[in-house]
């Protein structure tokens, strides 16, 4: 035995033979769980561990009733219902719940496509909610699922829709609030990456897991009065139907502060039903994106500009021939038979062009608008009323508008002489409106903003702070403008406002320029005003009305809805009249 | 060829009683096996391995616990959303305005302020 064991037996062989295999396991478990760790690793990971993206909730927007935040745009969880056509059974029943339960929400062609044998996912109804899909998972519908999402709504419907803007069905915001603010209101994403069971469960086993929550959007509120919004509204669409105006838009602002109480353009949508629109214009805030010709309501800001470098006041006088050459053009007036020697108080409520060329040209040698003038008026126009700049309104699109520098070609005697008078620029309302506003409140020009502070997810809410003001004019001149818009409102729009209250404004009625020229059957009616106590204005009002080939005045279609508006908000703010 | 101990050697220290030194050795008369050993040892192996299995669906219980809980506050944060909107909708203003209170009521005739 010995012998054959020394001679190398079977048992040595099979020995030897169980080694190497024993050595080949070793070394394909050492390629396996050494050298290619991490592969299987990855690969076990992928299997077993989930990452699930905790949506975060998009920031609702609140508009105030009062001092009161109130929800104008909310979020809700609806379900969309769908059916796998290969496992349902009962289709009969199936039809019968879901157009029951669903109503309008459910498609039409339930059969048709419960008989889709051929096909897993068919969808039977969207948008329902979620009581309606506890109705329907009651009913024990075999091969029936439901999809959660959340939505925009809007319990005010329509109101303030282009300021809100909508949601996207990518989840992102347009136009509005809704989009110039998406980063704010979108907030991000948490992440859950965990080791999950069968039925996704997420387990605490496991070294890599990760639990960040979303961080939620912020809840917005907007400056936007619900009351003053909805009277805006309904003011100015009674006065499309009166006039004939197919367009209007009404901003008010609080002077004292450059809020923006309300903000309407008519023809509007509703930001529900924002795929049903088909003309994008809509979607268009033209308080702040359509750039027009102002018109006579910059008259008050030409004043202001001669008044602050002390050419002209109220009751300087000037010869009025209803016309005056400017280099070699005539500027003619609108209202004619105002001849003779008169003060700039008459000019203005007669909206006399000549008055306001005028002081133009003494802002210069007081015979012609000098490079000086010019360079005063462009100081004023546009450095601090800020016309033709971007005023920063939290609102998406807003249009820069024009003001031609002197310093150019363009920018000579003859666009200053127009500018003088509101024509050869092109400015938006909420500019106009915010330049009037420090007209109104003693010569503190506000940025105008919509965002009134912030609601936490407690339900409190942060008001900002108002910015600094700049001082475009001094008080003085703000208020010898202000009493001259006084004077002229009073001069012949008697009895309209309500008795003890102190209002005043001006009318603009401006042309249209229609391939590059101005058409001669259609002009924009537009008023701007204040209203309040003699001490304080506690509002400014700016109407806009318009329409394809209609030819609408600021004193005749504007300046009532202007009327209709200030009336109300005196009851509305309890202002209490002078005794 | 052996070789064997011819003389034992004991020290002076051993030959005295020494200071901490016991008297008495107890020696155990068990003597285990390596078969004992191994089977000792795959017993602790197995008791260890049943606390860690035991510790382990615990946490899971506790991970279906939270799961559950987790949805509950799902839910109901749900519903409250859903009365919120209900809510916001109900004192809406075109609600509030064609509700039957407010079409019966009429524009005051005068207003009087305090002075």
């Amino acid at each position: 035995m010995n012998l054959e064991l020394q001679k190398g037996s079977r048992s040595k062989f099979l020995a030897a033979i169980i080694l190497f295999l024993m050595a080949i396991f070793v070394i394909r478990l050492f390629y396996l769980q050494i050298i290619q760790h991490g592969y299987y690793v990855s690969l076990a990971n992928k299997e077993q561990v989930k990452r699930l993206t905790i949506p975060s909730k998009r920031g609702l927007i609140y508009a105030l009733d009062g001092q009161i935040p109130v929800p104008l745009v909310m979020n809700q969880t609806v379900y969309t219902v769908f059916a796998d056509p290969k496992t349902t059974t009962d289709n009969s029943k199936v039809i019968e719940v879901i157009h029951k339960i669903a109503g309008g929400n459910a498609r039409p062609n339930l059969e048709e496509l419960l008989n889709k044998k051929e096909t897993r996912y068919q969808i039977l109804a969207t948008k329902i909610t979620r009581a309606q899909a506890d109705k329907i998972k009651k009913e024990n519908l075999k091969g029936i699922g439901f999809q959660e999402e959340s939505q925009r709504v809007y319990p005010e419907g329509s109101l303030a829709a282009q300021t809100i803007g909508f949601v996207d069905f990518s989840g992102s915001g347009k136009y509005g609030v809704e989009g110039k603010l998406n980063e704010r209101l979108i907030g991000t994403d948490g992440l859950l990456q965990s080791v999950t069971d069968v039925s996704d469960v997420p387990l605490t086993i496991g070294n890599n897991n990760i639990n960040k929550p979303a961080v939620d959007g912020e809840n917005i509120v907007l400056t936007i009065d619900r009351n003053v919004q909805s009277k805006t509204e309904t003011a100015l669409s009674d006065a499309l139907k009166r006039t004939g105006a197919t367009r209007g838009s009404a901003i008010v602002l609080d002077p004292q502060s450059g809020k923006i109480m309300a903000m309407a353009n008519l023809p509007t949508y509703s930001p529900a039903e924002f795929n049903k629109v088909t003309d994008a214009a809509l979607f268009n805030n033209a308080v702040v994106s359509a750039p027009y010709e102002p018109g006579s309501d910059v008259k008050t800001l030409t004043m202001a500009t001669g008044i602050d470098k002390g050419v002209v006041s109220a009751n300087d006088t000037y010869v009025n021939t209803d016309r005056i050459q400017v280099e070699d053009r005539v500027i003619s007036n609108a209202s004619l038979g105002q001849t003779g020697t008169i003060t700039f108080q008459h000019a203005l409520n007669w909206s006399l062009n000549t008055g306001f060329v005028t002081v133009a040209q003494r802002l210069g040698n007081g015979k012609s608008i000098t490079k000086g003038a010019r360079d005063t008026m462009y100081d004023y126009f546009h450095n601090r009323f800020k016309l033709g700049q971007l005023t920063g309104v939290e609102v998406s699109g807003e249009a820069e508008g024009t003001v031609v520098s002197p310093d150019t070609e363009e920018g000579n005697a003859v666009r200053y002489s127009n500018m003088s008078f509101g024509q050869g620029l092109d400015a938006t309302m909420i500019q106009v409106s915010a330049a009037f506003s420090a007209i109104a409140n003693g010569g503190k020009y506000y940025k105008p903003t919509v965002v009134a502070g912030t609601l936490d997810k407690n339900g409190k809410y942060s008001a900002n702070k108002v910015a600094a003001p700049t001082s475009p004019i001094a008080k003085s001149t703000a208020d010898q403008v202000r009493e001259m818009t006084h004077v002229a409102r009073n001069a012949f729009f008697t009895n309209v406002d309500k008795p003890g209250y102190y209002m005043g404004g001006k009318t603009g009625t401006s042309q249209v320029i229609k391939n590059g020229v101005y058409a001669d059957n259609e002009t924009v009616g537009t008023y701007v005003g204040y209203g309040g106590s003699e001490e304080v204005s506690k509002y400014v009002i700016m109407v806009q009305v318009s329409g394809d080939n209609k030819e609408l005045q600021g004193s005749r279609d504007a300046l009532p809805i202007f009327t209709d508006i200030s009336n109300w908000m005196i009851d509305y703010l309890k202002i209490q009249p002078k005794a | 060829m052996s070789y064997s101990r011819t003389q034992n050697f004991s020290s002076r220290r051993q030959q005295n009683w020494s200071r901490n030194q016991n008297t008495v050795a107890y020696v155990s008369a068990i003597k285990l096996g390596p078969v004992t050993h191994t089977v000792l040892i795959a017993l602790m192996i197995t008791v260890l391995g049943l606390i860690y299995l035991t510790q382990a669906t615990r946490a899971t219980s506790y991970d279906y616990a939270t799961q559950k809980i987790d949805n509950q506050i799902s839910e109901l944060n749900t519903q409250k959303s859903d009365l919120e909107i209900e809510n916001a909708r109900l004192t809406a203003l075109e609600t509030v305005k064609n509700s039957s209170v407010a079409t019966t009521m009429a524009a005051p005739t005068a207003t009087e302020y305090a002075q």
